[in-house]
């Protein structure tokens, strides 16, 4: 880690975390000996919260991942060229762009309605009537572009910057670097779709904590049964059973403990049984949401076959990061194909679908985490792992191929500017064309949005210092920071 | 005046406006990301007009102030004893040439100069590198020199041919202590009597520390058996030791834990870290690899054989041409080839993808024994250590040509030649037996044709329909088989119909038809060997037809009343009653048993009398979904008055000799009479059904080993468009893209650990050998401890041992001997052990006995706050850090005292968490890591690990709270505890048991007091017998696993 980070972690901090009273002369020594080379170390919480060395404009990630990868120019990347070029070939495009270079068709217009919305007048397609109402929240990067055309290599490049499988994702990295204000809760939670259509390619790897200790791994929500693996006490204990063992188990480990040269240790290893003991209550509590009013329930549209699903997940991620989790990750979508916004064949109905599914949610979120104030410290991001190609891809309903030259994201609150727009693609939305916008870029914006600087968090494995951009320069996009 | 060169074009790429690599990667973590977009190349800037007046003053300026300060701060690694970053700057050419970032000098443009960047240390790699900056006059000097043509007027370097990868390591680069031959260590002339306490000690007094006294006896045992086998010791075992007065009763134990299996299974996890090692190929798909398992064995194996520390290298690299024909030594070969491998990739990505693999087998190798990060040099010299990129390649050069196989192979052929005898007795008992029932059926299948056949006779049998023709109205093709079937052939047209009907069609049978079936056989050639052309093996048929052709043409269908089959997907859409009415999006399918043959039977309305000169046309169809016909159908028909699926099917010759009444005639015709009748006979179908059995049950002792090699066809890819995994030659990659190849590398070893002529190292296989003998060399250079890498590979490894004795390495990180690890905090005691790890003949057992031996190992673990704070890291070992234990130690420990450990060696992986086998023995399966494994810091198994960081969070907790297999070890322990201490045990009995089994001591009074509190209030409402109830003692016991003591290594 960064020692800055690690000089973060104050005496009253490291109090706390022994257990009140054993003293952070153990810890630090321990500190030491925990294993990472060039003074490194983890503290015996590894997820106890740390103040992030830069000023933090976010404090907590919703991070909206539109699986498959959905076309920028139907969603929020406006081309009036496009419509006007309909069934023209695109001088210079690439057949090999996407998946299936034998089905590249000519420049298809968008089939949907556009409309200017909000005081930005910023253009949203029909897709999202309800999430159009928020523009002025959100800053749209239109020059994005990644490394690869393919789904799973892309989904590990958004996640982890890199394309090949094992490296730690942005969730593991910001809880790494951050810990978490949730002691009760997982520090990172992710949530897939909850409808039998896939997880997304590549699996837990796109939340793996690679060469991270595997702490930092996200917290997969099971979608049926219980979210989370040996949460629910045993039912073959009797009521306060579980109680009366950890009150027992704590008077053993207090005695043992007071002979032991390594007290820190032993003494965070009994507040785990007290914080599990906790967490048995918090988790399930905060994943309830029937105790929601009915209002709020309606609003994300709990109420709606078609996207109560997708509400009963952006509300609670919203109940996640008013508890102080750190890092939400919500795919929408399942696998791939007409399971997700891979929008190969039927652009029209595939679309249609997805949107339905998240546009009351997601704008339910934006507008939740704005009434209770939430908004300005958490960032809110949408973006799939790539976007479209402009052309077709033909077919009797036409869809559109995979695009790693150019997409769409958008960050909402956390700190960044309402209505805000940055980066261009080309006229016909093919390719980033201004201020281009890798995702490493994306990453490290990310990142000094949280209050790290991307270069200096890192983590020391086989004699490298890695971070999440890897060896490749990137750069902040500040332009998007109100 | 000299001749104005241009800026190099001859390298376009390089002038991308991407940023040099400030920090290397691992190769197996940088990706190869080769941007889709990269910024076309900028134009090459025009030469300004006054550029030969520039020039001229250009040259005063190299020679006033640029010549000196280049010689003398850049010269050594650019050009002079090095060439560090492929960037020489002796002469202008290779100057403006650039290095493997591209040219960093643009002449007359100091602003697109990125050489000045460095020096102003606004850009990494700051130059000149670990040196303070130069002084910004010097640094204006050259910016001033760059602005006039960057001229020289002789290059830096007079006559000298620089020979690259030769002499970019210096004789300074040999000096980094872990490339030095082992020093000879003296020791230290102290009363300590243990070699390894003398050098500790004394290193130690210089800071006023001592060593901790010993630990008591039960704290020893406990320590020792942990540690070697991840067990507690039993309550016997402690008591033994602890009133043992043998004065050796310490060697003696360690000797008889050395001894025990439990010890190959627990140190061949250790090493299973650092060998990466998983169960499954990773990516997307995450195949299993059924022959992993092997490699583990050989581990366990040779662990506890104590194979000498030479072959367990040897082996590993090259077994197969160490020890060739041992199956071991080839299962062994597997540690170079269990890293992750893409399975589904394009075919242009092939050749990358193949660097990748050979980059894993050499990261890998580089890390295990070398402790070096070699995977670092990949896309330029390694920045830290001296191993220059051509190093790299020469070394990745090993492996051309060895690939990953899956073999069959008789691993222990011993064992398979007892099974075989066992076996065959059994199987000839089981044919005895159906002898005798055979010759039992003899006179009732006389009586039968005597008295019972007659014309007209029906079977209530199948009898085999064999069509005349069989068509299809897609582009299929049928191939007819000796048993009655078709194997269809799909069409390769590109517009072959994705859905299609069979048609059957031959003479109306001349007896009485009552129903049809319809069988769908499996067949290797069809997706996943199952009975239908989907993906997975399945079929849907939606409908069938059967309709009669009268002699006039008039066509009539015959309706269908019911079905049935032995097996359907559900009982509604997929049902076999929905072909019966071909209702769209419905029909029969077999979804979840794709791989075994299916048959089901349709029985007509009402039978049909025979029709001379009639044809009888089944059409079956599959239009429900794309590509579901089956694959290898074959019908039969009845005449039965209630036809079922599973009857008997005859063979359409028989069909019609029995329907003819006519006693068999020949010897052909009798058999065909005499394997009908048994069929019929229930005691004939149970032993012959046992002899199948047997059959199939014959022992090979061949089983799937996963193996690296030259040898064998590799593990394919799934790629569009072709499969050449293999490729002749290695080339030297610039910046590791494999589109920018070099020379081909001649295979060699680091330089800078070879102190011999290549030759010497190199081997040559016997004639006829399949293998090229390139790993061997690898690996008896990584073994000469004289003139190549032994001396390293010798302190990586004892410093492994140390590790996980003490908790912590000599060296800190133990994949890390480079510049970038952590130096040794006892270099003497590190070249000391390795020096005897080579003395003992390299035997590992030795070495533990040594370590283990040491007051050092045996400290008391104390509370010294004074010693605390003279050595808070440790690193001087004056004290005993107790450790807490491993995820597999817990659940094996939970195991153990519960009597639940199934003591089982070897085999394939467990599947399932919850039984007895010991952890080092559950599936690794990369997607699905166990998660009560992860949660305890167990690695995931993508690169080398040579440490496991300890974290202690809530997960963890959860885990020993509510998981049900920690409950269920913690009931079968009360159980045990239970038993031993008798019924109606007071509560004192049961503490007394439960703390002896899990922990190894007595409870203190006031555990005591504690514990039978807590175990009243649980059993208070209680309704059972006197006593305590086991559930409250399992709650006991659950909270005993639960505790600091049982989860640390003391």
């Amino acid at each position: 880690m960064e020692p800055n980070l690690l000089r973060e972690i104050t005496r009253r901090e490291a109090l706390q975390r022994a257990g009140g009273g054993f003293g952070w002369l153990a810890c630090a020594a321990l500190l030491e000996r925990s294993g990472f080379a060039a003074g490194a170390a983890s503290p015996h919480n590894p997820l106890a919260p740390k103040r992030p060395p830069l000023p933090a404009r976010a404090k907590s990630v919703i991070w909206i991942f539109a699986n498959g990868g959905p076309s920028q120019v139907d969603t929020f990347d406006y081309k009036p060229e496009l419509q006007k070029k309909d069934g023209q070939t695109l001088e210079g495009f690439d057949p090999k762009t996407g998946f299936f270079p034998n089905s590249a068709g000519p420049l298809m217009k968008s089939p949907f309605e556009w409309a200017q919305h909000g005081g930005s007048g910023t253009w949203v397609s029909d897709l999202f009537p309800r999430l159009s109402q928020h523009v002025d929240k959100m800053s749209f990067i239109h020059s994005c572009w990644t490394g690869s055309n393919n789904h799973s290599p892309a989904l590990f490049m958004m996640n982890t910057g890199m394309t090949r499988m094992g490296s730690p994702c942005v969730g593991s990295w910001v809880t790494y670097g951050l810990g978490s204000e949730a002691e009760s809760l997982p520090s990172f939670v992710v949530m897939s779709d909850p409808l039998n259509r896939g997880l997304p390619k590549g699996n837990a790897l796109n939340w793996g904590a690679g060469f991270l200790p595997s702490v930092y791994q996200g917290t997969w929500l099971r979608p049926q049964g219980e979210p989370i693996e040996n949460l629910k006490p045993l039912a073959s204990r009797g009521e306060g059973g579980q109680r009366a063992q950890l009150d027992l188990l704590a008077r053993l480990n207090r005695k043992h403990l007071e002979q032991s040269p390594i007290e820190g240790e032993l003494s965070a290893r009994i507040q785990s049984f007290e914080l599990a003991y906790r967490m048995q209550t918090a988790a399930p509590e905060a994943f309830d949401i029937s105790k929601e009013p009915e209002h709020i329930r309606a609003s994300y549209g709990l109420d709606q076959k078609h996207c109560a699903h997708f509400g009963a997940q952006c509300l609670t991620a919203r109940r996640m990061v008013e508890r102080g989790v750190r890092f939400v990750q919500i795919y929408s979508g399942g696998m791939e194909n007409q399971q997700s916004w891979d929008c190969h064949s039927d652009l029209v109905g595939n679309h249609r679908g997805f949107a339905l599914e998240a546009d009351q949610p997601v704008a339910a979120l934006l507008a939740d985490l704005e009434q209770r104030g939430l908004l300005k410290d958490t960032l809110v991001i949408w973006a799939g792992e790539f976007g479209r190609t402009p052309t077709s891809q033909k077919g009797g309903k036409p869809g559109r191929d995979h695009n790693p030259h150019a997409f769409t994201a958008w960050l909402a609150g956390g700190g960044v500017k309402g209505g805000f727009h940055y980066g261009e693609s080309d006229e016909v939305g093919y390719k980033a064309a201004r201020d281009k916008v890798h995702v490493r870029d994306l990453h490290a914006t990310i990142l000094a949005l949280l209050g790290i600087d991307h270069e200096k968090l890192t983590f020391k494995f086989q004699g490298l210092d890695q971070r999440l951009t890897g060896v490749e320069s990137s750069h902040v996009v500040r332009e998007i920071f109100a | 005046m000299q001749k104005i060169l241009p800026p190099s074009a001859s390298n376009p790429g390089a002038r991308s406006n991407r940023r040099p690599r400030a920090l290397a990667a691992t190769a197996g973590l940088l990706a190869a990301i080769v941007p889709a977009v990269l910024p076309a190349a900028a134009p090459l800037p025009a030469l300004p007009a006054d550029h030969a007046e520039r020039m001229t003053k250009g040259e005063a300026t190299f020679e006033s102030a640029v010549r000196s300060a280049l010689k003398e701060h850049c010269l050594k690694c650019h050009g002079g004893e090095k060439v560090r970053g492929d960037f020489d700057l002796a002469s202008r050419e290779t100057l403006l040439k650039g290095g493997a970032d591209g040219p960093s000098v643009v002449p007359f443009h100091p602003e697109k100069s990125r050489l000045l960047k460095m020096l102003r240390h606004e850009e990494e790699p700051f130059m000149p590198e670990k040196k303070p900056r130069l002084p910004d006059a010097l640094i204006d000097r050259i910016a001033e020199w760059i602005e006039q043509g960057a001229p020289f007027t002789q290059p830096l370097v007079q006559g000298k041919k620089i020979e690259r990868d030769r002499s970019s390591v210096t004789e300074d680069d040999r000096r980094w202590w872990s490339f030095q031959p082992l020093a000879a260590v003296a020791l230290p002339d102290r009363n300590e009597v243990h070699p390894i306490d003398r050098l500790l000690a004394s290193k130690a007094a210089e800071k006023g520390l001592s060593l901790a006294p010993r630990a008591d006896r039960r704290t020893l045992i406990r320590r020792a058996t942990l540690d070697l086998t991840g067990l507690p010791p039993t309550p016997e075992e402690v008591q033994r030791f602890e009133s043992d007065p043998a004065p050796d009763a310490w060697p003696k134990l360690i000797d008889s834990l050395l001894a025990r299996p439990g010890y190959g299974e627990r140190w061949a996890r250790h090493w299973m870290d650092v060998a990466r090692y998983g169960e499954s190929s990773g990516f997307e798909q995450d195949y299993d690899r059924t022959g992993s398992y092997h490699y583990r064995d050989f581990l366990i194996q040779a662990l506890n054989s104590d194979m000498p520390f030479n072959r367990f290298v040897q082996w590993q690299i090259a077994g197969d041409e160490f020890a060739p024909g041992n199956a071991q030594a080839l299962a062994a070969t597997a540690f170079l080839s269990l890293g992750v491998f893409p399975t589904q990739i394009t075919i242009n990505e092939l050749e990358r993808v193949r660097y990748e693999d050979m980059d894993d087998m050499l990261s890998t190798t580089g890390a295990a024994f070398l402790g070096l990060t070699i995977g670092c040099a990949r896309c330029h010299d390694h920045k830290y250590d001296p191993i220059p990129t051509r190093d790299y390649y020469r070394m990745l050069s090993t492996f051309t040509g060895t690939v990953r196989s899956e073999i069959e192979l008789d691993v222990y052929p011993e064992q398979t030649r007892e099974q075989k005898a066992g076996w065959k007795d059994a199987h000839e008992r089981i044919l005895a037996e159906l002898g005798a029932v055979e010759t039992s059926l003899k006179p009732g299948l006389e009586k039968f044709i005597q008295t019972g056949l007659q014309a007209r006779f029906e079977p209530e049998d199948w009898t085999v329909w064999a069509p005349e023709s069989v068509t299809s109205t897609g582009d299929t093709t049928f191939v007819p088989q000796a048993d009655g079937s078709f194997l269809t052939r799909p069409g390769t047209g590109p517009k072959s119909p994705p859905r299609e009907n069979f048609v059957f069609s031959a003479p109306a049978p001349e007896h009485v038809l009552t129903g049809i079936r319809v069988e769908a056989l499996v067949d290797a050639s069809l997706p996943n060997s199952g009975a239908g052309r989907g993906p997975k093996g399945g079929f849907q048929l939606s409908a069938i037809r059967v309709q009669l052709k009268e002699m006039d043409g008039a066509l009539r269908s015959l309706s269908l009343a019911s079905a049935e089959a032995d097996f359907e997907q559900d009982k509604d859409k997929f049902s076999v009653a929905s072909a019966l009415h071909g209702k769209p999006g419905t029909g029969w399918a077999v979804g979840g048993r794709e791989k075994s043959p299916h048959a089901a039977a349709f029985t007509l309305e009402s039978p049909l009398a025979p029709q001379p000169g009639a044809q009888l046309i089944v059409t079956l169809e599959f239009q429900t979904a794309d590509k579901q016909s089956i694959g290898r159908p074959r019908l039969a028909l009845s005449s039965d008055a209630a036809p079922r699926w599973n009857t008997q099917l005859l063979e359409a010759r028989l069909g019609s000799l029995l329907r003819s009444g006519a006693a068999p005639q020949t010897a052909s015709e009798h058999s065909l009479f005499e394997r009908w009748w048994r069929a019929r006979d229930p005691k004939w179908r149970a032993v012959e059904a046992r002899r199948v059995e047997s059959e199939k049950n014959q022992p090979t002792g061949l089983s799937k080993v996963l193996v690296a090699s030259e040898s064998y066809p590799p593990v394919r890819y799934h790629t569009a468009g072709g499969n050449v995994e293999t490729y002749k030659e290695t080339f030297v990659l610039k910046r590791g893209n494999v589109a920018l190849k070099e020379e081909p590398a001649a295979p060699g070893f680091l330089q800078v650990l070879s102190r011999a002529p290549e030759a010497s190292w190199s081997w040559t296989p016997p004639e006829g050998a399949t293998y090229a003998g390139r790993r061997r060399a690898l690996a008896s250079w990584i073994l000469d401890e004289k003139q190549g890498a032994g001396a390293l590979a010798a302190r990586v490894f004892v410093n492994r041992l140390w590790l996980h004795h003490f908790g912590q390495g000599i060296v800190r990180t133990a994949n890390d001997f480079g510049k970038t690890g952590t130096p040794p905090s006892q270099p003497e005691l590190l070249d000391w052990l390795a020096g005897e790890l080579l003395r003992s003949g390299g035997s590992v057992k030795a070495m533990h006995r040594l370590i283990m031996s040491s007051e050092a190992y045996q400290q008391a673990a104390l509370k010294e706050s004074s010693k605390e704070t003279a050595d808070p890291g440790n690193e001087l070992f004056m004290r005993r850090l107790p450790r807490r234990l491993e995820g597999e130690a817990i659940r094996d420990s939970m195991l153990a005292v519960s009597g639940r450990l199934d003591p089982t060696l070897y085999g394939p992986p467990v599947r399932e968490e919850g039984g007895g086998r010991r952890s080092v023995y559950l599936r690794v399966k990369r997607s699905q890591l166990l998660n009560t494994m992860v949660s305890f810091d167990q690695p995931e198994p993508l690169a080398s690990q040579g440490f496991r960081p300890t974290t202690t969070v809530a997960p963890q907790a959860l885990i020993l709270m509510n998981n049900q297999h920690v409950r269920a070890c913690a009931q079968a322990f009360a159980e045990r505890v239970g038993k031993h201490c008798g019924k109606n045990a007071p509560a004192r009995d049961l503490l007394q048991r439960a703390y002896a089994a899990a922990i190894g001591r007595p409870p203190s009074p006031d555990e005591i007091e504690a514990g039978s509190a807590f175990l009243e209030s649980q059993s208070a409402g209680a309704t059972g017998p006197a006593g305590v109830p086991t559930e409250a003692l399992a709650d006991f016991c659950q909270v005993l696993f639960e505790t600091n003591e049982f989860a640390y290594l003391p």
